[in-house]
């Protein structure tokens, strides 16, 4: 008996690592949050520590209007612009 | 005809033999599955029209994509018939629509189901269940159309539970969560005539349904009374939130309430006013947000129906699906919140078997 395989082989994509910063100190460190309930008081709260830590600049906060979507190609090629390093995280 | 590049498996001509061996390779949702043959997999095909490459999904987050071939294979491993095909594959391209956010839906710890409502001829012509029974056990084409599209969830794009289906209780519609829209003694328009698709068409809608809320009521004689027992199973705290809603009222509630001469939009409206919670209410459980509260009073309020001081369910009446089913004995009707707490996914319809306004 010959059997169809359900499954299909992913797609091919280029992903890969960022290069790690030389260092935090000074930099500018930038929030995306997902709009979950507690999400941004977490992320601030973390962002504050780089800031008092690695003397970090706080970037304004990017949103996501869908928690559970992909950022979109826009919101994350205009943080990439803004910020050295950026954080995200789940609220709730 | 079927993809060249589709993979076969040699397996022995050995029909539990060969069971034995799909579940070896993990493509099962549990249950045991139709071995999906190559000739059974190509009967499939007779009833798409389109070329079995043909992508019918896409995942936004992996790229894994869900072609007519892959769609027809799962759809034999989950018992369907041939003809059932083109549900399928309008469920599947419902589904890809980016409102309804089918990876955010599944992989969520919220444990929703694609509910898929078929509406129109076709449900009958398929012998699906709109009456007793609606959404248990005993309709093959219920059965395996709700079924195959989970089968396509775990296999094609790849929703494992505990790995990238993160649902923290599930729900028993992860199973099959397929239903049709009774005709038989409907007093209101159908789904699909609500939808303006052409005479003779027939539709699917997929709703990211979250658990099943029996809504009990047998002694409520007028629409108000049937209706209040509903918005306040939507309204619950366990439940509320700006989420849509699938409301299916039974037989026996819906004579009560067409009975009196209310109207689909009627139902909706009064539900919509009545399926709130107030600020206060709200906080003394922890689920006030304020910025909830904006989004639905912003402006003069999403709906004139909504009022200060009270978080309704949803936006606006339209959030409600409202359809018949069920047995014709019984005040029993059912609440199925959205597992969206807001628009992170919004119901879609699609027309079975026909193309209407494609490009």
């Amino acid at each position: 008996m010959q059997l169809y395989d359900p499954t299909v082989t992913g797609p091919e994509r280029n992903f890969r690592r960022a290069a790690a910063l030389d260092t935090l100190d000074g930099k500018t460190v930038g929030i995306l949050e997902n709009g979950k309930l507690n999400a941004v008081e977490m992320l601030r709260e973390t962002a504050l520590l780089f800031e008092q830590r690695h003397g970090c600049t706080i970037a304004p906060i990017y949103s996501k209007t869908n928690a559970s979507a992909p950022a979109p190609a826009e919101t994350l090629e205009s943080a990439a612009k803004a910020v050295d390093f950026l954080i995200t995280g789940l609220g709730d | 005809m079927p993809l060249d590049s589709a993979r076969i498996h040699d397996v022995p001509d050995d029909l539990l033999a060969a069971i034995d061996y799909c579940y070896e390779q993990g493509w099962t949702d549990g249950l045991p599955v139709v071995p999906p043959s190559v000739e059974r997999v190509e009967q499939m095909l007779q009833y798409e029209g389109r070329p079995s490459e043909t992508v019918v999904a896409a995942h936004p987050a992996t790229g894994f994509e869900c072609t007519v071939h892959a769609a027809a294979v799962n759809a034999v491993m989950a018992g369907c018939k041939p003809e059932y095909f083109p549900v399928v594959i309008a469920a599947l391209e419902a589904m890809n629509e980016p409102g309804f956010n089918f990876h955010g839906s599944t992989a969520s710890t919220g444990g929703s189901a694609p509910l898929m409502v078929v509406s129109g001829p076709l449900a009958d012509d398929l012998a699906m269940n709109s009456d007793v029974n609606l959404f248990g056990p005993g309709n093959r084409a219920n059965a395996t159309m709700g079924r195959a599209i989970r089968l396509i969830l775990l296999n094609v794009f790849r929703m494992i539970p505990g790995v990238s289906d993160k649902s923290t209780q599930g729900n028993p519609g992860k199973y099959s969560f397929c239903i049709a829209e009774r005709s038989r003694g409907n007093p209101w328009p159908l789904l699909v005539q609500d939808l303006d698709y052409p005479d003779g068409v027939s539709s699917v809608t997929v709703f990211a349904g979250g658990g099943f809320c029996n809504v009990e009521n047998h002694g409520g004689n007028t629409p108000e009374q049937v209706l209040g027992s509903v918005a306040d199973a939507m309204a619950n705290y366990g439940c509320i939130t700006l989420g849509q809603s699938a409301v299916v009222l039974a037989p026996e509630h819906v004579r009560v309430i067409a009975g009196a001469g209310w109207s689909k939009t009627q139902v909706k409206e009064y539900l919509f006013s009545q399926a709130y919670r107030t600020v206060d209410g709200m906080k003394s459980v922890g689920k006030y947000r304020q910025r909830e509260y904006d989004k639905q009073h912003a402006d003069g309020g999403t709906s004139p129906l909504i009022k200060d001081g009270q978080l309704h369910r949803g936006l606006t009446p339209d959030d409600i699906l409202v359809v018949m089913g069920g047995g014709d004995a019984g005040g029993h009707s059912c609440f199925i919140p959205s597992w969206s707490r807001a628009r992170s996914s919004i119901m879609q319809s699609k027309p079975i078997g026909v193309c209407i306004d494609c490009d």
